[in-house]
């Protein structure tokens, strides 16, 4: 799925105040965007039209916020917008809840980032790598048993 | 080109397909697979469909949206609706929920075993199911873990629990020398775990079973009251539907899971007198505590999760610690943007635990026309009583091992920074729809019973009133393990084929 026009200018503000502030170096907030819409091309197509929907929602509610002052998300500086951010996810009920579920998408792309991996100290592929050999090292032979016998016949002996 | 032998994938289909075979079988997950395993091994014609994807154990790397996207279904996304409503996660892939599970493996426990029978469900005792699960174990490695492969996280919840004076337990997993990759739930890079994707998948296609994947089953057919197969469309790139597919069979065994199954069988038109199809949905609601120690603790060096607490197990509470990916932690995390990333920096410091409760089985899947299965669960007012007690022991341990904060479940509940602190906050009382819940174990929708007015049924999963017909999934179970539910699934599978085969002549398979 490609966002494109309001909900992309919508996903794209939302994603640069939930994520950490990282997300504006580079192109970060690009790859957010790309690695949303792959995640979005996985759900049922009633769904991805929600979250579209449920984007351009939370960017124009921006207007009945205080600090707002009638504009939407998007026209919001960090400040004004962070703050209604904060009171969105704090109120109860269903609009909270949404706002929720699609902030915890937006960061869970973020943190797809091999940078933003890196920044937390998370870089599990050399380590992977590592306890791999010395797996292989270890137990090479019964592995090796374990897979040939896989499709061994292994019939019932007695009937019941 | 396929790389196993009798698999055949979307991209391989060029145009409708019409097949016959003895037996067909919706989904290749822990049921599935199994049936598949055991009825090709006596020689019965098996077909498997499998809606997801082949993904080879090479495939499988450290990226958990892209494992979202391509081995689970919706992304993960799954939610029953409630107050509060519950996330879930279910597999969408051949291997079914097994390829991203967490590998715990445990036989169903006698107690809930003898409530089974007790409540109608024939050749159940624990002496009944001691061979399928000898044998279930033996075809997965089931087994403690290697020296060297637990994690600090593990080692801190296990000493805090054992500090409390509490039963620990080391995990029983189906593991061939587990190295510790900690990447469970994006798939096994190593093929360590021994999920259907490495054992019975291609067990039974060497045994002359055929796999259909990406390929989604619409529909169970049948002429008066005997099954006659399945009818579905591959599934193209990108969710296009592709070619129809035609399955003639004279068995249909469907083990799509506790959510899929009930859905699938309402929409073919299929009833069950007892009013429980669909219904006694029980998904051990889960809640996690984060918890923040001063030393580094690195929880995704070593085994997803390598101890279970048991002390509990009497009130229907397992405690347990399993490691984040940094996307799945940040997607629990409170706070946004600065406070966010902050949290995140200490994420080498994080240790997540929690409870997982045996519930009261109080959820309903319904087909919903054009949407599909849709989820409702209520959580009872004793289950959500649980969970709060369970955070709070899972609170105690974490403290017991030095932990300096916690971040509780509970919206709006500020951070508990000791005991004392944990025991004030957890004394006034939690509104319900405040709970963050989550569940991958979900059970019972199409559950077993001997009499057809109080299961869907009978005790070796045929369908009631539709010969031919059969479950061989997690919604067969007419309540909660109260523990990891797969080994039984496998072990009910096994069962259920050894007593199909013996009958093989009245299906004529
Ligand atoms: C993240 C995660 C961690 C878990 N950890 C553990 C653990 O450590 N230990 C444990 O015991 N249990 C664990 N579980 C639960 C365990 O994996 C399941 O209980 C078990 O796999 C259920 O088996 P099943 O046959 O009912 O369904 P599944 O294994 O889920 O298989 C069902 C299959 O059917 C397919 N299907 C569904 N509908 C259709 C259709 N209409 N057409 C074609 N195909 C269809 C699905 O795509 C899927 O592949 C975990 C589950 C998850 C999701």
């Amino acid at each position: 799925m490609v966002l494109r026009g309001p909900v992309r200018t919508a996903a794209r503000r939302f994603a640069e105040v939930v994520c950490p502030p990282g997300v504006r170096a580079g192109d970060r907030t690009d790859r957010v965007l790309g690695e949303l819409e792959l995640m979005l091309g996985a759900l049922q197509p009633t769904a991805r039209t929600a979250v579209a929907a449920v984007f351009v929602l939370i960017d124009q509610a921006a207007r009945l916020h205080p600090r707002a002052r009638g504009r939407r998300l998007g026209r919001l500086d960090d400040e004004a917008a962070d703050a209604y951010l904060r009171a969105l996810l704090a109120r109860p009920g269903t609009a909270a809840q949404l706002a929720g579920r699609l902030k915890s998408l937006v960061v869970m792309c973020y943190y797809e980032l091999p940078e933003a991996r890196r920044e937390i100290g998370y870089d599990p592929d050399p380590y992977i790598t590592a306890v791999s050999r010395r797996r292989l090292d270890r137990y090479s032979a019964d592995i090796r048993a374990t897979e040939a016998g896989v499709a061994a016949p292994d019939p019932w002996q007695d009937r019941r | 080109m396929s790389p196993l032998p009798g698999l055949v994938g979307q991209a391989d289909v060029g145009g409708d397909i019409v097949v016959d075979c003895g037996a067909v079988i919706v989904g290749s997950g822990a049921g599935g697979a199994t049936m598949a395993a055991e009825l090709s091994e006596a020689g019965v014609d098996v077909i498997v469909i499998e809606e997801g994807g082949y993904h080879p154990t090479e495939s499988f790397g450290t990226n958990s949206c892209r494992a979202l996207r391509t081995l689970y279904r919706d992304g993960g996304g799954g939610m029953a609706v409630g107050r509060p409503s519950v996330l879930f996660a279910e597999g969408r892939c051949v291997g079914g929920s097994t390829v991203v599970n967490g590998g715990m493996s445990w036989r169903t426990p006698a107690r809930v075993l003898a409530r089974w029978a007790a409540g109608g469900v024939t050749a159940i005792s624990e002496p009944d199911m001691e061979p399928y699960f000898a044998r279930a174990e033996g075809r997965h490695s089931v087994g403690l873990q290697d020296p060297g492969t637990v994690g600090r996280d593990s080692e801190l919840f296990r000493g805090g629990a054992e500090a409390k004076g509490w039963t620990v337990l080391p995990n029983r997993r189906n593991q061939l020398h587990c190295a510790g990759t900690n990447n469970c739930t994006n798939g096994c890079p190593t093929g360590a775990k021994r999920s259907m994707l490495v054992t019975s998948v291609p067990r039974a296609l060497s045994l002359g079973a055929r796999l259909f994947a990406d390929c989604r089953v619409d529909r169970v057919t049948r002429s008066g009251a005997a099954v006659t197969g399945v009818t579905g469309h591959f599934i193209r790139q990108g969710g296009r539907a592709g070619p129809r597919m035609t399955v003639r069979a004279r068995a249909v065994i469907v083990a799509g899971g506790a959510v899929q199954t009930p859905a699938l069988l309402a929409r073919s038109g299929l009833r069950s007198a007892s009013g429980t199809l669909g219904r006694n949905l029980s998904l051990h609601p889960n809640a996690t505590v984060i918890a923040f120690f001063d030393e580094d603790v690195t929880g995704w060096q070593g085994v997803h999760q390598a101890f279970q607490v048991r002390e509990f197990t009497p009130e229907g509470l397992l405690l347990t610690a399993t490691n984040l990916t940094p996307p799945m932690l940040a997607g629990i995390m409170p706070g946004h943007g600065r406070e966010l990333g902050e949290l995140m920096a200490d994420y080498n410091r994080v240790v997540t635990a929690g409870p997982l409760v045996s519930d009261s089985g109080t959820g309903r899947v319904r087909n919903v026309p054009g949407l599909g299965a849709q989820v409702f669960y209520r959580l009872t007012d004793s289950d959500a009583a649980r969970v709060v007690r369970g955070v709070e022991l899972t609170g105690q341990a974490l403290f017991a091992a030095g932990a300096r904060r916690l971040l509780l479940p509970f919206d709006g509940t500020p951070e508990a920074r000791g005991p004392g602190e944990l025991r004030r906050l957890l004394s006034r009382p939690v509104p319900k729809r405040s709970i963050q819940l989550y569940s991958i174990h979900l059970m019972g929708t199409a559950r077993m019973n001997d009499d057809p007015r109080r299961g869907v049924t009978d005790s070796f999963g045929e369908f009631h009133g539709v010969p031919g017909l059969f479950v061989a999934d997690a919604s067969l179970f007419p309540g909660p393990t109260g523990i990891n539910p797969m080994e039984t699934v496998i072990a009910l599978a096994m069962r259920n084929a050894r007593q199909l085969v013996e009958r093989r002549s009245r299906y004529a398979i």
